[in-house]
């Protein structure tokens, strides 16, 4: 028996009910048992394929009779020939027919769909996800973000000691801290980035949903003491263990430590950085594997590194929270004047809170372009089927003389319509969910690199139904509509090329260009500006000279070390890579310029921040002495780190221009202080500026303000080795491994690549979103051009007689083209005219995601406009030259 | 659009006619009057259910077979037998006589010499 009999007979049964009740009744069992039977013998599934048709073509044939049969005639036969069901199979299989037969025309027009509803799918899918989906606790409208404000008094995230003040209060029943990290995970010899979370036991209790293996983190777990443990996450375990149940107890190596797995996360739960999977949340007491940093921020009060989500108490409400947390607020200001003076606590109901606000532009742009481009793909496909439409005004005619109604003749034109649509859709769909699968590979932009979790749901299924059966109402009414109205005789009596098409048509279809010009004139130019955007930012100034430099990144802390330790083995490491051959110079350094890290609250002696607290978040590098002349900065003012930067001398500081100009206004600026906050009597000199690099991002503009420290005086773990190289830095990758081995064989890199490669995969998000708005706008043109070329070779053609009239008469070629040109360019020109007026209100958004160049780039608008009008004039002149080359004689016998 | 003939009419309607030879041989229920029609045919015509049922209440409305009890050994005695009349042996008869005399002609023009 085949699959899915069960299901089948239940669909044979609801094909039942189109019988009449009595007649149900009476055979319907008998009826099923012979399906049965039948079904029985189909030995595969192009059997039951067959015997289905021959079911839904007996059904269509008997159901309709018996019931009409059933019922007292009401009309006169043949006054309303056959209704409903059968003749609607019949238009479906009509419809086929024709569409089977114009074979250019419906692949054309699946095509015009299937990318306009594909792109509408996948856009609209990563913004349900991104901008609309809200967390999938329980409860959710109980659930509070609480987080201590940062210097400029915005909502930020919260130091895990004051995470433990919030749980005490009454307000909440449960207050649950996390943070986010980026891990190595040695998955049997190979080693794999993920993303992991700290995370409190009372995180469930905030979720409210059940592990859907083993158990979560319990109470002893939030302390730094107990074994190390993990809980995978649904999406992991299914994606990375195959779904296996025995995942439970097996223990795993992070950061070259062991965790112990003790459960499967829920089912519904993502991580905080939700589309981007979160794989392991870990205990508190698995901190310990992200190193000793990671262990004293728990008891340090100016680490805000916890984000808290906390559920309320029965009876409270969001506005009794916010005063519990105001009166915690003031009073840690008593306790820590110095680090939370003036430091609010936010309470912010879990609706309100936006995740990723800095991906509204780029995602609302998106979904602008693909809008446009389906109206585009919709504006296109009711001008070929207008242009269909008129060329059967034959065949409608004789139609009707045989007795159709104006209702069947505009179903046929519906009907046809409908299947392009579905068809269209269901090879959109397809497209979409191929877009999605192929998007965890387009890196976005965002601080965590992980594998995305964006499935198209039944919402957004839903949506690209619903906008299929609009799509295909919406042109097939046009012609549907025209259909109808025509007059028998009139058509009958003139054939396609006279003036049966009325007006309404003509200015219908020069409507449709206008809109396409405009359509693709805002979509040219956001692709040129992207494109513009995209060129200044590789040729963004990084500062150093990325094209010699390769690094390495190993971690030369173990928990079991002293810092004394680490430091003998970074210098032999850095010296190793030195010495070797090709490498001019070689340094260490606890970050890569341009790349995202967290901030230290530093206090800056005689610098008043513009608002807020006293002190402001600056990004800190521990870089090795030789780490300038490695890179290739320059030190403009005092002296560079020396080998006697160590602990117990004068402790010191390096700052890159940014901070000096914004700091001390750029002069004077060696023998200044700054310093750690809470930490008052650890203060730095600055004895150096360095020059400008992109310090988190890049391009970055203006460049943050930030400082190194000497390794010397700061923590080593973690470390970036680079090293400067006489030719091709990538020859170099294999025989730095081997070195850094050499030294130790312990010793494992993680990551490992050229400076190049990792400024290049900085810009690999603006690259992928320019690539995907040129190509939309490409089609755009495309489309546009297809479009007007349709009109004008139509109207051409319509007119052949009356210009073989003008070209007998003596009219020059020449004259009769640019006359029908200009009929069409006057369009045109409406077309950019409204497209640059749609232009002046869409490039604003565009504003915040470009780089070196304005939104209203003059250069872009001009270019846009021409591009577009050469286009446009090429797709009017080609057809009309042709009817003007025509013979006059011939033409005029045509008509 | 399409007005139902009368059953009774010939030439009759193969399902029509498909039925009676069905019949001819003994009562049958529904579905062995499909099972028959099958084997009758060489698995060539099936019958479909909606085409089956509609036929039948016709042709007991047109008093060309008429429903009979089930016998004693049926399993299932819900299940309603359909048993010829004379007038639908008469009709089968002629229908049958009249195919003959068809095929006659044909056979007598050698048309068949290739399948006989």
């Amino acid at each position: 028996m085949t699959f899915g009999t069960r299901a089948q007979v239940r669909l044979f049964r609801s094909l039942l009910r189109l019988y009449p009740s009595r007649f149900r009744a009476a055979h319907g069992d008998e009826m099923t048992q012979l399906f049965v039977t039948r079904l029985a013998r189909a030995r595969d599934a192009r059997a039951a394929l067959a015997l289905w048709t021959r079911i839904a073509r007996d059904a269509a044939s008997t159901a309709l009779a018996l019931r009409r049969a059933a019922r007292p005639p009401r009309r006169q036969p043949g006054a309303q020939p056959a209704g409903g069901l059968e003749m609607l199979w019949q238009d479906v299989r009509f419809g086929i027919r024709h569409l089977w037969r114009t074979p250019i025309f419906t692949i054309g027009a699946i095509a015009l769909l299937a990318v306009g509803i594909g792109a509408n799918v996948a856009v609209f899918s990563v913004v349900d996800h991104v901008m609309l989906r809200p967390l999938a606790f329980d409860r959710i409208d109980e659930v509070v973000y609480v987080n201590q404000d940062d210097d400029d008094g915005e909502p930020s995230s919260a130091s895990f000691p004051a995470t433990r003040d919030m749980a005490a209060s009454s307000v909440f029943s449960a207050v649950a801290a996390t943070s986010p990290a980026q891990m190595t995970w040695d998955r049997a010899g190979d080693r794999v980035d993920v993303v992991v979370e700290f995370t409190t036991a009372s995180y469930l209790d905030v979720a409210g949903l059940t592990p859907l293996r083993g158990r979560w983190f319990s109470p002893e777990h939030d302390a730094v003491g107990t074994a190390p443990v993990a809980v995978v996450s649904a999406a992991t375990w299914r994606s990375r263990f195959d779904s296996d149940p025995g995942v439970v107890g097996r223990t795993i190596r992070l950061n070259d430590s062991p965790v112990t797995i003790i459960g499967v996360g829920p089912d519904d739960l993502s991580g905080t950085f939700a589309p981007v999977v979160t794989d392991f949340w870990l205990s508190i007491s698995a901190t310990v594997v992200a190193g000793q940093f990671r262990v004293a921020n728990l008891e340090r009060r100016q680490d805000h590194w916890y984000d808290v989500r906390a559920r309320l108490a029965s009876g409270v409400t969001v506005e009794q929270a916010r005063v519990a947390m105001d009166a915690l607020a003031l009073r840690l200001a008593e306790e820590y004047p110095e680090l939370n003076r003036g430091r609010g606590i936010t309470v912010q109901p879990a609706s309100e809170v936006r995740l990723y606000p800095e991906a509204d532009s780029t995602l609302v742009m998106a979904s602008a372009i693909v809008v446009t481009l389906l109206l585009l793909a919709c504006a296109n496909l009711a001008n070929l089927l207008l242009v269909r439409g008129i060329g059967r005004s034959g065949e409608i005619a004789i139609r009707r003389a045989l007795g159709a109604g104006t209702a069947r003749v505009s179903r046929l034109f519906l009907v046809e319509s409908l299947i392009l649509s579905v068809v269209g859709g269901v090879v959109g769909l397809m497209l979409g969910h191929a877009a999605l699968m192929a998007l965890p590979m387009a890196p976005l932009p965002q601080p965590f690199s992980g594998t995305l979790d964006l499935a198209i749901d039944g919402r957004i299924a839903g949506f690209a139904v619903a906008l299929m059966v609009a799509t295909g109402v919406l042109f097939g009414m046009a012609p549907a509509l025209r259909a109808g109205r025509t007059g028998v005789a009139a058509a009958l009596r003139d054939d396609q090329r006279t003036s049966s098409i009325g007006r309404a048509t003509t200015r219908l279809r020069n409507g449709l260009v206008v809109v396409q010009v405009a359509g693709s004139l805002v979509l040219i130019l956001a692709a040129g500006l992207l494109g513009r955007s995209l060129l200044a930012m590789q040729r963004a100034d990084t500062g150093v000279d990325a094209d010699r430099l390769a690094y390495a990144r190993t971690n030369v802390s173990t928990p079991a070390q002293d810092a004394g330790a680490a430091a003998v083995l970074l210098e032999q490491v850095r010296a190793r890579l030195a010495a070797l051959p090709g490498v001019t110079h070689a340094a260490a350094s606890s970050r890569l310029p341009a790349q995202f890290s967290g901030t230290t609250t530093t206090l800056v002696e005689g610098y008043t921040p513009p608002a807020g607290t006293n002190a402001v978040e600056l990004n800190v590098t521990v870089v090795s002495p030789e780490y300038f002349d490695t890179v290739g900065l320059p030190i403009v003012e005092g002296r560079g780190f020396l080998d006697t930067d160590i602990v117990g001398a004068d402790r010191v500081a390096i700052v890159n221009e940014a901070a000096a100009q914004r700091f001390w206004g750029g002069t004077d600026v060696v023998g200044r202080r700054l310093r750690s906050q809470g930490q008052p009597d650890l203060f730095r000199t600055v004895v150096g500026v360095a020059g400008d690099a992109p310090v988190a991002t890049y391009p970055e503009a203006p460049t943050r303000p930030a400082f190194y420290v000497p390794t010397g005086q700061g923590n080593v773990g973690l470390m970036y080795f680079l090293v400067r190289t006489e030719g091709d830095p990538g020859s170099l990758l294999p025989s730095m491994r081997a070195a850094v081995t050499d030294v130790r064989s312990s010793l494992t890199i993680a990551a490992q690549g050229t400076l190049a490669s990792h400024f290049g995969a900085a810009l690999s998000a603006p690259r992928f979103v320019a690539r995907i708005v040129a190509t939309v706008s490409g089609l755009a043109v495309l489309l546009a051009a297809l479009g007007i070329y349709a009109v004008v070779a139509f109207n051409v053609a319509r007119r052949s007689g009356e210009l073989g009239i003008r070209v007998a008469l003596g009219a020059q070629p020449g004259r009769v083209v640019r006359m029908v040109v200009s009929e069409t360019m006057g369009s045109v020109a409406l077309g950019l005219a409204g497209g640059l007026a749609l232009a002046a209100l869409a490039v604003r958004q565009l504003e915040s995601v470009l780089f070196g160049v304005r939104p209203f780039d003059p250069v872009t608008f001009a270019g846009a406009v021409v591009v577009l009008a050469c286009v446009a004039w090429l797709a009017a002149y080609l057809p009309a030259r042709r009817a003007a080359q025509a013979d006059p004689v011939s033409a005029l016998r045509a008509s | 659009m399409t007005t139902r003939q009368d059953p009774r009419v010939l030439p009759l309607r193969p399902p029509v006619f498909l039925i009676l030879l069905a019949l001819s041989s003994g009562d049958r229920h529904g579905l062995g009057i499909a099972d028959d029609v099958e084997h009758a045919t060489g698995g060539a015509v099936e019958l479909g259910p909606g085409t089956l049922y509609r036929s039948l209440g016709e042709m007991v409305e047109a008093g060309l077979i008429r429903g009979v009890r089930a016998p004693e050994q049926d399993a299932d005695p819900r299940r309603k037998y359909y048993r010829i009349t004379a007038a639908g042996r008469a009709l089968l008869a002629a229908e049958a006589r009249r195919l003959q005399q068809l095929v006659g002609a044909a056979r007598a023009r050698n048309v068949l010499t290739d399948s006989t």
